[in-house]
């Protein structure tokens, strides 16, 4: 079945216009992450208008080319100029930089290309083989379950996008608020108009979380005067010729690093959190602390390069796989993605893969297929590239501000539009700089439709809200919900204070509770290996009196 | 402004904007066919956030966040430091509210051209690049929309008449 649906999307894929266009795409998308300012959000935006007069298939492949191409693209600025393009490329500075500088500029970028690949293709092959699976288990799913699934997502990414969780839970009501105005998608009452017309059928998607996000970002880049006035890299500059015989081999030989941060990136992904950004830095973390010379971590070792890159790419293939399983995104750029699905009149849920699965399968090909491009367009986009940054940063700002409003004049022909860019660009600004993460408040607008629409169904079924609590994955989400309010502070406490040693035991007994709640026999029995493992957890630490990291060192 | 003033101000501020959308929920229209009215979910939102905003204060009155020490210099710094978000903000407006009559396409010329000038400076020979950077860029983007994607772009009121 599978293979007959792949073949099916390969029919509909692998055609000479298709093609032509990921590899446009993709060459975009390089360009657009590599600049720093330039947002994978923006390049999608903009891409968004050239797919209208496209088949689906067509337009989510270039759009696809433009993600991927954009994840990669970051890691040519932090190399070769220690400015990160996007932030899913902020570890990669932190030894791609160091290395450059030490004379090796083709070897650090073929080794983040290589491992960017590696880690794009293993997330590409478990989105094909986990989607589908999830989207099973989403079927399983009422409006209970969606709605705690909603909230869980809006505490994690509250949790887990800043230093202060209470500004981070803020956002994430106020993004909810700001779904709300306007048209009610249910009843058709208008609210939160404040007898102001152009607002009665309420804010569009895309221009919210284009000016939350992207504009905001832009500005906060020319914030310094003179770094405004400068090019990225003196004139003159030239590009480098990527080594890829010895990077592959360098990238091979840490297969250990590659398949660990490969796995952490998925599993970031799939979790309703901030994706790339954070999976570069956790896969860095986890690969100096599992490497034999952690010492040499920021002096420009391969291992260092490898983990973020090969996390960061594999993040997409995760964060696409809730989406298209559940219509979840994953992180602000797959938010986008599922606003660029919509238009092309594509709504991933449960159902979707089975319902539609030529198309499906095409979104899990092109993805699978747009790290083979990107591997082959990134030496003639470092070309680009070197080029682009000669330019001074003052005069990209400026285009590509003007570019991004026409692009999203251009998706719905309103004027209002650029007024909602121009409103949530201010109030994006005003956020970042008061130290409010941008992240929940992002997601609460994407996700509030379908919060509300699930409150509206369970409530219409029964009124009993102790379903809540005795439907299975609803409480399974509340539990999770609940405990990652605690998480960023178990985090920075860890192994410090006593109630760290039973936080992650805690969590899987209340978690095991609702999975012993489910049919079957696999759940029940996972449960139960959760209970013991658990408890053989809280053992050994009571064997040793309850030590502390910082008394095992005395 | 200190951080611990200005969080403050903004735990005030968004206390009050949540109170006027808590109260904005009593003018929302009550239907007769919905099982769920429709202002049930916006006050479920208005509520926490109310409980999150008191928080919030509660935090910023007892300091619990750092305070900036890093610029400083009160309002004219606060211009100071974002003066260029400010000077592209403003000038975006005004690309806005020109935007019936100028149209998109020399609204837009104008726009880029004005950013490059206060963020480039003014000198004649500046004025001349940022002018052609302006006119071909936007010349470009205008056409590739207008003539390949055929989306009808704002003409403005003095193309209409020209």
């Amino acid at each position: 079945m599978i293979i007959e649906n792949i073949l099916a999307a390969a029919d509909a894929l692998f055609t000479v216009p298709t093609m032509a266009l990921m590899v446009l795409g993709v060459a975009a998308g390089l360009i657009a992450g590599a600049i720093p300012g330039f947002t994978i959000t923006m390049a999608i935006v903009l891409t968004l208008p050239f797919t209208f007069g496209m088949s689906p298939i067509q337009g989510l492949a270039t759009m696809l080319g433009v993600f991927v191409g954009g994840l990669s693209g970051g890691l040519m600025a932090g190399i070769l100029t220690g400015i990160p393009g996007t932030p899913s490329s902020v570890a990669t500075t932190f030894d791609g930089f160091p290395m450059a500088r030490k004379g090796q500029p083709g070897l650090a970028l073929g080794i983040g290309v290589w491992a960017s690949f590696f880690g794009g293709v293993i997330s590409a092959v478990l989105l094909m083989t986990l989607a589908p699976q999830l989207a099973r288990i989403g079927l399983e799913f009422g409006p209970w379950d969606f709605l705690s699934l909603v909230l869980f997502a809006l505490t994690i990414t509250a949790s887990l996008s800043g230093d202060n969780l209470v500004k981070g839970l803020i956002a994430g009501t106020l993004g909810l608020l700001v779904a709300t105005v306007g048209s009610d998608e249910i009843n058709g009452v208008e609210r939160f108009s404040f007898g102001f017309e152009p607002v009665e059928q309420g804010f569009a998607f895309l221009p919210v979380l284009v000016g939350l996000f992207a504009f905001s970002q832009l500005l906060s880049d020319i914030q310094d005067r003179q770094a405004a006035q400068q090019p990225l890299m003196p004139p003159g500059a030239e590009a480098v010729r990527i080594e890829h015989a010895q990077a592959i081999r360098e990238v091979l030989k840490h297969w250990g690093h590659l398949i660990r941060s490969s796995l952490i990136g998925v599993f970031t992904g799939i979790l309703p959190a901030a994706g790339g950004s954070i999976s570069n830095i956790l896969a860095y973390d986890q690969a100096k602390k599992a490497s034999k010379t952690p010492e040499l971590f920021g002096t420009g070792t391969p291992e260092g390069i490898i983990a973020p890159e090969s996390a960061n790419n594999a993040t997409a293939g995760g964060a696409l796989i809730t989406m298209m399983a559940l219509g979840i995104p994953g992180d602000i750029v797959t938010a986008i993605m599922l606003g660029a699905l919509m238009i092309h009149d594509v709504i991933p849920s449960p159902t979707f893969i089975s319902d539609e699965p030529r198309l499906a399968y095409g979104i899990f090909l092109a993805f699978f297929l747009a790290n083979f491009i990107m591997v082959g367009m990134q030496a003639i986009c470092l070309r680009a590239f070197v080029l682009v940054t000669q330019v001074r940063m003052y005069i990209l700002t400026g285009v590509i501000l003007a570019y991004c409003g026409i692009g999203i004049f251009a998706l719905n022909n309103i004027v209002f539009d650029l007024w909602t860019l121009l409103i949530f660009g201010v109030l994006g600004l005003i956020m970042k700089t008061m130290g409010f993460p941008l992240a929940p408040m992002i997601l609460g607008v994407v996700l509030g439709h379908i919060a509300e629409l699930n409150l509206n169904r369970a409530l219409s079924t029964s009124d009993d809200l102790t379903l809540f609590l005795t439907r299975p994955w609803s409480l399974f989400f509340l539990i999770l919900g609940a405990f990652s309010i605690f998480f960023p502070h178990y985090q920075k406490l860890r192994g410090k204070v006593r109630w760290t040693l039973i936080y992650p035991s805690a969590m899987a007994i209340c978690l095991a509770v609702p999975l012993f709640m489910m049919q079957g026999a696999v759940r029940p029995t996972i449960a139960s290996g959760m209970i013991m493992f658990s408890l053989w957890i809280l053992w050994r630490h009571q064997q040793r009196g309850w030590e502390l990291v910082d008394e095992v060192r005395e | 402004m200190a951080r611990t003033n200005r969080d403050i101000v903004a735990a005030a501020f968004l206390l009050a904007l949540t109170c006027v959308f808590y109260a904005a929920t009593f003018t929302i229209r009550k239907t007769s066919f919905g099982t769920v009215g429709s202002e049930v979910w916006p006050r479920a939102i208005l509520i926490s956030q109310g409980v999150l905003c008191i928080l919030y204060l509660a935090n910023a009155l007892r300091g619990r966040y750092p305070t900036d020490h890093g610029r400083g210099g009160g309002i004219a710094g606060w211009f100071s430091t974002y003066r260029n978000a400010l000077i592209c903000f403003a000038i975006y407006g005004l690309f806005l509210f020109t935007l019936p009559y100028l149209g998109m396409l020399i609204g837009s010329t104008l726009f880029v051209f004005l950013v490059f000038n206060f963020l480039g400076g003014w000198g004649v020979r500046r004025m001349a690049v940022h002018g052609a950077i302006a006119a071909v860029a936007m010349g470009a983007m205008w056409a590739v929309f207008t003539f390949g994607l055929r989306v009808i772009l704002p003409e403005g009121e003095i193309l209409r008449i020209w």
